[in-house]
């Protein structure tokens, strides 16, 4: 699975594309269902996760030699969850409206879990800079597919980039004329994220044409 | 895998390193929380008079006072330390922390109001503001004996002269009354405050300080974009000939189900509704039950204003 020496920068690049969390994964799906109607949340948790999981996977590959097999998850767990929250009480102290934007998320981040994914396949067996690197471009991997899926979701289910209205309002309908342009509704509900990020991971796995013996 | 494992650990080795574990996670985390509890206090309580401000439309989202003016648009203004008054200047800078501080000391004054409509200074019923707003929080101030609503004065040089207790005699002077607001979000408890003008009837704005919507889609209700529909709108809702019978009516603002126009129209309903979120419907019915539940127990001190 993973070669004896790879490059230092070849933990980095790897999860963007050949190994991506989302695309070729499938892990932190839920979250990225909640958090993409809108493209700053989705750039808001993209960085946090990054953050977090490359600090994760820096810790836990730290004590890597320490841990026993039989409590590893717990023990990735438990600092995963110490760092976020002491990461968030930080900012409600001295940040707070950063904190307020993003403490609706911080649930989200620690049991997202590519953050777990990342420390238990990666950190927990290579040393701690790889492991940083690898976590970091785990949550950038991760970044750009969710940003991705929120333009499209704002853009045909607000008429929005960015919160700038792009479709101007006047091709709206009205009562008085029914037939004109309207959002897609469709794309504000969690359901919409589902169908596009099927429809990228069919990309991926179509421009990727995974070993069909591993199916 | 179990015989071949190098790490393999006895019990006694694993339950030791997962105490010692804990113990460092729970001693970092109560550290932050022992050591950050004053200064996460005080950015709180500075967080709610700054959205206090922003409610009356004395400072707006980006951080600048303004003022309000009677067309309902706003004049960007500064703090003019010399006569502790905002003065109009379309090129000031933003407001300081100290600033914001200071105007919310000199034009936020709390007051309590009971169910009869009688007005009481926190003073004369021996309460400190911080203990009352610690232990009633959950239970909403307004279904209290003693209701809590804060009185915003105008800006004005005299008023840094003038007294709760002369305040509370003699609420005509008032700029704003902010009523705060609270119920169920789709999520969590929503906190908020709502600033009507001096009858009490009309909105001058709202916000909330607090909340758990999802982001992107109930959570727009902080957004300056949806809160600027409330100007103007009545808490005392009309019935179909436009009348209001202040003793009975239903009050509140309902947040719709898509567009006001949509709904209601211009019947003279919508001139106490707003427009919803798509994607955020039960948080818009938490937000409309919110401000019907927080807004009638004080329906008497509304109506008294109205006669003023």
């Amino acid at each position: 699975m993973i070669e004896k020496n790879p490059p230092l920068a070849s933990y980095f690049t790897e999860p963007l594309w050949k190994n991506n969390q989302i695309l070729i994964a499938i892990l932190g799906i839920c979250s990225a269902l909640a958090v993409t109607t809108t493209l700053s949340t989705a750039i808001t948790m993209g960085i946090a996760v990054s953050l977090v999981t490359g600090f994760s996977c820096y810790f836990v590959s730290l004590l890597r030699k320490v841990t026993p097999d039989n409590v590893r998850m717990i023990a990735q767990l438990a600092i995963i969850s110490t760092l976020v929250i002491a990461v968030d009480q930080i900012l409600r102290a001295y940040f707070f409206n950063i904190s307020k934007t993003l403490s609706v998320f911080v649930g989200l981040i620690i049991t997202n879990c590519i953050v777990m994914g990342r420390t238990e396949s990666m950190a927990k067996n290579i040393p701690p800079v790889p492991a940083f690197l690898d976590g970091l471009s785990a949550g950038l991997g991760y970044a750009w597919v969710l940003i991705l899926i929120a333009a499209i979701r704002e853009f045909w289910g607000f008429g929005q980039l960015f919160g700038k209205q792009l479709i101007p309002l006047s091709w709206y309908a009205t009562p008085e004329a029914p037939d004109r342009y309207q959002n897609l509704g469709l794309m504000v509900l969690a359901p919409a994220a589902f169908f596009i990020i099927g429809g990228f991971i069919w990309i991926a796995n179509s421009i990727n044409k995974p070993d069909k013996q591993a199916y | 895998m179990p015989e071949a494992n190098p790490k393999a650990h006895n019990t006694s080795q694993i339950l030791f390193f997962v105490v010692c574990l804990c113990f460092v996670c729970a001693f970092l985390l109560a550290l932050a929380a022992f050591s950050l509890e004053n200064p996460q206090q005080a950015a709180k309580e500075f967080d709610e008079s700054k959205q206090m401000l922003i409610a009356a439309k004395i400072l707006n989202h980006a951080g600048y006072f303004e003022i309000l003016q009677e067309d309902g648009e706003s004049l960007r203004a500064r703090f003019d330390l010399s006569q502790k008054i905002l003065v109009p200047d379309p090129n000031s800078p933003k407001a300081t922390e100290a600033e914001i501080k200071e105007v919310a000391s000199l034009r936020i004054h709390p007051l309590l109001t009971d169910s009869s409509g009688k007005v009481y200074t926190l003073e004369e019923k021996n309460i400190t503001l911080t203990d009352y707003l610690a232990e009633n929080k959950k239970a909403g101030y307004a279904n209290l004996p003693l209701k809590l609503f804060y009185v915003l004065l105008p800006n004005d040089p005299s008023i840094s002269e003038i007294t709760e207790a002369s305040i509370a005699k003699d609420l005509s002077k008032a700029y704003s009354i902010v009523v705060p607001v609270s119920g169920f979000g789709l999520w969590a408890p929503i906190y908020g405050y709502i600033a009507l003008g001096p009858k009490g009837d009309s909105v001058i704005g709202t916000t909330w300080y607090e909340h758990g919507e999802t982001p992107g889609l109930g959570a727009n209700i902080t957004e300056p974009w949806w809160q600027k529909q409330f100007f103007g709108k009545v808490i005392f809702q009309q019935n179909a000939g436009g009348k209001v019978d202040f003793k009975t009516t239903d009050m509140g603002i309902i947040v719709v189900k898509g567009k006001v126009r949509d709904v209601y129209g211009n019947s003279p309903k919508a001139k106490s509704a707003v427009d919803g979120m798509s994607g955020a419907t039960l948080t818009g019915d938490g937000v409309t039950s919110a401000y019907r539940n927080s807004l009638t127990p004080y329906r008497k001190f509304l109506m008294e204003l109205q006669e003023k």
